[in-house]
């Protein structure tokens, strides 16, 4: 008896927890468009598919990410981060200027530093 | 965007190892076995068993893409009735906040729309699988020699339709993608402009961004029903 009342008073107090959680969760639409031969990308440490005719959309969960590439060092090079809002598309494109990839934002973030590009929605 | 699949043969029981009750000598003679066969590499047979093994899933995901393509049909036709609902009641409301919150809502219709057909989405992924699967099935049946020739043709002809059919659809998939982008682009746009104008208290004017918007809303609904009339689902 007193341990299921031990159980329910765990749920209760875990159950705001979730439901706080899920209302968080979300997703929006990062549109990824290439100009001329874009090298591998990555969104965060995923590598992406070529992308076909140029251009991609891809869904993403809320929050931060980071567009990179394959860096000299093996190591992943950030491009720019992209800001992903709920139910809202942040637009990318991915050029080539002197052999090395740069981010364009289709709108950047008032926020953002010389050398942190942020696109956001 | 790839995900790693593991063959059937090898899933869940890697992880488990021999049975306890397996006595030394047969464990002795599996793992000689084992040895031998990654020393010498792949046999014929084990390739045709992996070939064999592989098929069944490629048959599942090509269902699947028919079966999802007949499912996003009925969603789709489903959220061109809302959006066609919403334009109607953004063409009516008089109160700039009250149309700013349908938007909101409208946004998370045609988030739905482009969530089905984005890249990273399942739709897209089977339909990818089902385009590689009548491309090989293509390739192999032009090394085939065991048929005779009208017979390979037959089955050739009867793939190459099929292949075709998958191009359209994904083809399809990708005009609507770019259409459901672009519409989501539009209403967070003119979402963003129309609190601009609230924030000013211009509220004349965001009716009347609010109003324009509807042929812009109108025009995506015919779209998304055109494409229930085109999309078609490749049987195989």
């Amino acid at each position: 008896m007193r341990s299921n009342m031990r159980l329910g008073g765990a749920a209760l107090l875990v159950l705001p927890i979730l439901a706080a959680c899920s209302g968080e969760s979300g997703v929006g639409y990062v549109e990824i468009k290439t100009i001329s031969a874009a090298p591998a990308l990555y969104l965060d440490t995923v590598k992406l598919e070529p992308l076909r005719n140029g251009v991609g959309v891809l869904r993403q969960k809320v929050g931060t990410t980071k567009l990179q590439v394959d860096g000299d060092s093996g190591q992943l090079a950030l491009l720019c981060n992209i800001v992903v809002q709920k139910n809202r598309i942040t637009t990318v494109t991915v050029s080539m200027a002197s052999r090395q990839a740069r981010c364009q934002c289709g709108r950047n973030s008032p926020a953002e530093t010389a050398t942190n590009r942020t696109c956001v929605a | 965007m790839r995900s790693i699949l593991i063959p059937r043969a090898f899933s869940g029981k890697v992880a488990t190892g021999f049975p306890q009750k397996m006595r030394p000598l047969k464990i002795f003679a599996a793992m000689l076995l084992l040895s031998a066969s990654v020393v010498a590499g792949p046999s014929a047979p084990v390739l045709a068993q992996a070939e064999s093994a592989a098929t069944p899933d490629s048959r599942i995901a090509d269902d699947e893409f028919s079966k999802q393509l007949s499912e996003l049909r009925k969603t789709f036709g489903d959220l061109s009735k809302k959006i066609e609902d919403s334009a109607q009641t953004i063409g009516r409301l008089d109160n700039a906040e009250a149309a700013r919150k349908e938007i909101e809502e409208l946004r998370s219709y045609v988030g739905a729309l482009l969530d089905a057909v984005a890249d990273n989405g399942t739709v897209w992924n089977l339909g990818v699988k089902a385009l590689k699967r009548a491309e090989d099935k293509l390739k192999m049946l032009e090394r085939e020699t065991r048929y005779k020739p009208e017979d390979r043709q037959y089955l050739i002809d009867r793939w190459r339709e099929l292949r075709a059919a998958t191009e359209a659809a994904i083809g399809e998939l990708e005009a609507a993608r770019k259409d459901f982008a672009g519409l989501l682009r539009t209403l967070q746009t003119n979402e963003d402009f129309i609190d601009e104008l609230l924030q000013v208290r211009e509220h004349a004017k965001a009716l009347e961004v609010i109003h324009k918007l509807t042929d812009g809303i109108r025009d995506a609904s015919d779209k998304l029903k055109k494409l229930l009339t085109t999309l078609k689902t490749p049987g195989v």
